[in-house]
């Protein structure tokens, strides 16, 4: 039976209880530690009534923070986090062109122009005649505008710059907003573009001009001269063939970039297509008594997920390329290994400069098939390598030559590649030759197989 | 009408920096431009640039008035002595250097009317650059008063000198294999030489930053290459 100070002391306890229950939400809201033992004292000298009193905020506070919708949009972090460098300026003294200053400048802006202070002066952040003068129209005249700018020194980037006015110009002092965006890749690809038309242009009229050249000529002077004729007839032919291989590279190269983002069907053996191309440019080997030393693994070992044709016109434009620049009863050696990793094949010349020209996106457990293509030609300076891929790029010295090519092979296998999510990869030594390397993922079945296959080879 | 305006001591020396700042950016836009418009011919840009000039002409009497003024009205001392007289000298640099450039654009000029001198003009672009870039250098340790960036660019103002010598060498070579450069050579020759020597400028400037920040002169002998010229 309890007496009624034992039912009071439990009452006590129940608070006491309660209070330590509310501690955390008052600490919430209280935001210190020190609440705590004040709120437990407290609770047990008033009683109930108080407590209530003090628990009452809390739990109201709880559900008004609770509902997302009410918090208002974070604008100030917005703007922080912006990948734009973002400032705004505030005018100085009037004919002072030098006394304008920031009051607010982004992330992005404080990291670009390494600013130190908030209340930094336009002037020491950007200094560009351009800029300033485009900030001096936004704060003085109120006039919005925007120019483009490269700031000196080394990396050549090339930035918009805008500036509006923020207020109008009655109110003092005068706002102004400055946004730079980041224009280089933009400037790069339009001059790509530009100089990729010139080139093409220019391949395509340098035939043409002497087709038509010898079609005034043999309906001229040589009419009636039939060695003439003869001796014209084919060289016309020669350049006509010229025009036309452009033409098809340039169709195939724009047919494959269409393609590229689809992954390719099919199934193809890296070993039996290489053999496959080599039997076909027999004819081409024996002209200029070029030998292929061959170094495959068994049929079906080197077996990929890939389009035949463009596997084809790949090894066919690496092999070419070899025929071409191997001296006269040269050796070429086409090696096929797999099953390898996704990483570019060592050099195995300690001189040799290497160079990835395209590798693929790492993929953990792939595994891949690498075909190597080496030559005993004159080999490229080590500064030539970044260029080979670029359309119509010929490595300087080589250019006199014979020019059978059409300077777009290279540009064509590093696409083909691409769309086989694969890599390639050049190495050279001046003078001692050129190895390149292709390496494409092994198809699925291989893939499955790879352990046991490494159990076999162990 | 006229506010009055209670301004600190402190807030006019600032005040003298930022426009030299200023003047730097109009002098290394010059500088840009004369490199550009020397590299593509191009005309339009090296008449506009030799307009340009009189504008730095102008800020740096304002700066030297200023500087002058402060002297006398403020009598400043030790740090703040050393503040106002070097935005003097280095107005005084930035003004020879607008000049260099003005007088590459007028260069410019002439040459475009002669054939383009190929891998020449490529070779004085690259150490145009390669000045633009000290010069841009020097004015962010001024504007930042960073020591370590003046004397770095202090201690490598030997490249561009080396540039200049190959340059030398280069167009030498050009004129003698064709008499009918030595026209285009001549000018060539002085664009390298104005690039050479705004260089220098950036150097003194260099010097400048050193010696307002810490008081004293950078103490050991640059490393200078010996000149094919006097």
């Amino acid at each position: 039976m309890p007496s009624p100070s034992d039912a009071r002391l439990d009452r006590l306890t129940v608070l006491t209880g309660l209070a330590g229950a509310a501690a955390p939400l008052a600490l919430a809201a209280f935001g210190q530690a020190e609440a705590l033992p004040a709120l437990v004292v407290s609770a047990g000298m008033a009683g109930l009534g108080l407590m209530l009193a003090r628990r009452a905020p809390a739990p109201v506070q709880t559900v008004t923070s609770a509902p997302p919708t009410a918090a208002p949009l974070p604008f100030a972090s917005i703007l922080e986090e912006l990948e734009d460098p973002v400032m705004v300026t505030e005018a100085g003294a009037p004919g002072e062109p030098a006394g304008h200053r920031l009051i607010f400048a982004n992330r992005a802006a404080r990291l670009l122009f390494r600013i130190q202070r908030q209340d930094a002066r336009l002037i020491t952040v950007i200094r560009n005649p351009q800029v300033t003068e485009l900030v001096d129209e936004a704060l003085i005249g109120g006039i919005a505008g925007h120019v483009a700018f490269e700031p000196a020194g080394a990396p050549e980037r090339v930035w918009t710059a805008t500036a509006r006015p923020l207020a109008g110009p009655e109110s003092r002092p005068a706002l102004a907003l400055l946004v730079l965006r980041d224009q280089t890749d933009l400037r790069r690809a339009e001059r790509m573009r530009a100089d990729f038309l010139a080139n093409a242009s220019h391949e395509l009229r340098t035939p043409l001009a002497s087709l038509s050249g010898f079609i005034e000529t043999l309906r001229g002077p040589a009419r009636d001269d039939t060695d003439a004729r003869d001796r014209f007839l084919a060289i016309m032919q020669i350049q006509a063939e010229r025009m036309a291989r452009l033409i098809n590279d340039l169709m195939s190269l724009s047919r494959i970039e269409l393609n590229e983002h689809i992954a390719p069907q099919g199934r193809v053996d890296l070993a039996l297509a290489a053999t496959d191309v080599a039997d076909a440019m027999t004819p081409v080997l024996r002209g200029k008594g070029v030998r292929i030393e061959w170094n495959t693994p068994p049929s079906g070992g080197a077996s990929i997920e890939g389009d035949r044709d463009q596997i084809i016109q790949v090894i066919q434009n690496l092999i070419d390329n070899a025929v071409k620049y191997s001296p006269q009863d040269g050796v070429i050696r086409v090696e096929v290994s797999s099953p390898v990793s996704g990483d570019p094949p060592a050099v195995r010349d300690p001189e040799a400069a290497r160079l990835a020209l395209l590798t693929p996106e790492h993929r953990p457990g792939e595994l891949y098939a690498l075909l190597r293509i080496s030559d005993g030609g004159p080999g490229m300076p080590r500064d030539a390598l970044p260029r080979l891929t670029e359309r119509f790029y010929r490595v300087e010295g080589q250019k006199s030559g014979d020019r059978t090519g059409t300077g777009l092979g290279l540009a064509i296998v590093k696409h083909i590649v691409n769309r086989h999510r694969g890599g390639v990869s050049v190495e050279s030594v001046e003078g001692r030759g050129a190895t390149f390397s292709v390496w494409f993922p092994l198809a699925a079945a291989a893939q499955m197989s790879w352990p046991e296959r490494v159990a076999k080879a162990s | 009408m006229n506010e009055h305006i209670v301004r600190s001591y402190e807030d006019e020396l600032n005040q003298l920096a930022a426009e030299v700042v200023r003047m730097g950016g109009l002098a290394e836009a010059q500088v840009g431009d004369s490199i550009q418009a020397f590299a593509r011919r191009d005309v339009p840009l090296a008449q506009a640039l030799i307009g340009r000039d009189i504008k730095l002409d102008a800020i740096e009497a304002d700066i030297e008035r200023a500087a002058i003024r402060m002297i006398a009205l403020r009598q400043p001392m030790a740090n703040d002595l050393r503040r106002t007289m070097s935005a003097m000298k280095i107005a005084m640099n930035l003004e020879r250097c607008g000049d260099l450039a003005k007088n590459i654009g007028k260069r410019t000029l002439i040459l475009a009317e002669s054939e383009p001198a190929g891998p020449v003009t490529r070779s004085i672009e690259r150490m145009g650059r390669l000045v633009a870039s000290r010069l841009k250098e020097v004015i962010d340790a001024y504007t930042a008063s960073e020591i370590d960036r003046a004397i770095s660019v202090w201690t490598r103002d030997t490249e561009v000198d080396e540039h200049y010598e190959s340059l030398f060498r280069e167009l030498l070579t050009y004129m003698m294999g064709d008499p009918r450069t030595i026209t285009a050579g001549a000018h060539l020759l002085f664009v390298a030489k104005n690039l050479e020597r705004i260089g220098d400028h950036a150097t003194n400037i260099a010097e400048i930053v050193h010696f307002e920040i810490t008081g004293q002169a950078i103490a050991s002998e640059r490393p200078k290459l010996d000149s094919l010229t006097p």
